[in-house]
């Protein structure tokens, strides 16, 4: 698993992802890990598969005690699969997840690790003085859907937002924005299904300072391509299976 | 998933189909037991032996369908063990995997106390398991008991048929139906016993 330190201040950002080890035939992720100096937040922690490799990285940057939170942007497998698997680890964590998916995600077991169930109109995660904010993201592409937007870092880590499909040794930035165009279309156009949902959120984002903007596929985005995904995504036509 | 856990599962399934068809037969015994008796009390002094073996058959049927419906209970407990043991062992080896990934990891070895756990939360299941199985073995047994005291009352029944004049053959029906019965559930029973035998507390 390749780890990537992508903030350092009073608390740190690290992006894990392209494991080689992960079977061909599921979707390569990205996970994020939040430290503070006594706890860590995952964010997207990830699928079943990929719950050893990611396990064993988060050991280069906490031990497992001080894993106490864990984020999952919507209900998808390769977002959350794994919690039946850290729910037998952790004994003192809480899951933030949409409270709308509650009694699904429950099927991967969620008995010691405390559910914690986030209201449409999204909510916070304090991790000791680091205050996130969870931004609602509802239809892009789930129905219950949230992004993760630290101010202090200014990343905004959004989900399947942002996503490409693309091999495992891919750059983790983009670095030409109008080449990487073209591996984000199709994704966006098919696995998200409103365009009202896609103005809204923009609309929202917009208004945020953000240097990296972190999807759970593919390629982060920083400095101007942030902008430029921005209103490149303003202008997609998404929902187009129909 | 393992072989070995596969056939768990199945041994297990297998208990709960077995047991719905016994429950099937041991209501047939209770039904042929309702119908021996209305015939022995229409004949009367010639079938005077045979009452008191239908109210015994009609027992022997009523307490099968309540150690079925019991051992149905026990079952799904032993169903949800499989379960959880499977779990169990999927997380346990999966804590091992990220113990040996983490290498020299600077809190690799903060792993250790979920894999030792692990570890031991899954022996629990497992030993839990062979514990239930042989108690599940020992209702099985009292099912087979039933079913053989069944075929013996069910001799008894031919003979005490053959001395019912013209009811003889409608009574040598029912002996006949409870014979079968019983052959069946103790064939079934047996058939339990047997998937089950090779998870028992030795
Ligand atoms: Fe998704
Ligand atoms: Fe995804």
């Amino acid at each position: 698993m390749k780890m990537t330190k992508i903030y350092e201040g009073s608390h740190q950002w690290i992006m894990f992802g392209r494991d080689e080890g992960k079977p061909s035939n599921i979707i390569d992720t990205n996970q994020y890990v939040v430290r503070t100096a006594n706890r860590c937040l995952l964010l997207d922690p990830g699928g079943a598969e990929l719950f050893a490799p990611m396990m064993a990285a988060v050991l280069h940057h906490a031990p497992v005690d001080q894993i106490t939170d864990l984020f999952a942007s919507h209900q998808d497998p390769d977002v959350i699969s794994s919690l039946g698997l850290w729910d037998q680890a952790l004994t003192n964590a809480k899951l933030h997840a949409p409270a709308f998916w509650e009694g699904f995600l429950r099927h991967y077991s969620c008995e010691s690790i405390e559910y914690v169930g986030i209201p449409d109109n999204g909510g916070t995660i304090k991790l000791e003085s680091v205050e996130l904010q969870l931004i609602p993201a509802h239809y892009l592409h789930s129905s219950a859907n949230f992004h993760v937007y630290d101010p202090q870092a200014k990343i905004l880590m959004t989900g399947d937002v942002g996503a490409a499909i693309e091999g495992p040794d891919t750059p983790v930035f983009v670095e030409n924005f109008s080449a990487h165009v073209e591996k984000m279309r199709h994704w966006h156009q098919r696995i998200m299904p409103s365009n009202q949902a896609k103005r809204v959120w923009i609309e929202r984002v917009r208004n945020l300072d953000i240097d990296i903007l972190a999807p759970q596929h593919g390629r982060m985005f920083k400095g101007d391509d942030v902008k430029r995904f921005l209103d490149w995504f303003d202008a997609l036509q998404v929902g187009t299976a129909v | 998933m393992t072989n070995q856990t596969k056939s768990q599962f199945i041994a297990v399934a297998s208990i709960t189909s077995e047991l719905s068809a016994v429950m099937v037969v041991a209501k047939e015994i209770s039904l042929a037991a309702a119908n021996a008796k209305a015939i022995a009390f229409r004949a009367g002094d010639k079938a005077k032996g045979f009452q008191p073996i239908t109210d015994f058959i009609n027992e022997l049927a009523k307490e099968t369908i309540e150690l079925v419906t019991n051992i149905n209970i026990y079952a799904l407990v032993l169903y949800r063990l499989t379960v959880n043991e499977f779990q169990k062992t999927v997380a346990y080896n999966k804590f091992e995997l990220a113990a040996k990934l983490a290498g020299d990891a600077v809190y690799a070895k903060s792993m250790q106390e979920p894999v030792e756990h692990a570890k031991l939360s899954m022996q629990d299941c497992q030993r839990q398991f062979k514990r239930d199985v042989s108690q599940l073995l020992g209702q099985l047994e009292a099912v087979m008991h039933h079913a053989r005291a069944a075929r013996v009352i069910a001799a008894n029944s031919r003979i005490e048929a053959s001395q019912a004049g013209e009811y003889l053959q409608s009574l040598q029906a029912v002996a006949e139906s409870v014979d079968k019965a019983a052959h069946t559930i103790h064939d079934n029973v047996q058939r339990c016993r047997i998937a089950l035998s090779i998870y028992r507390n030795s």
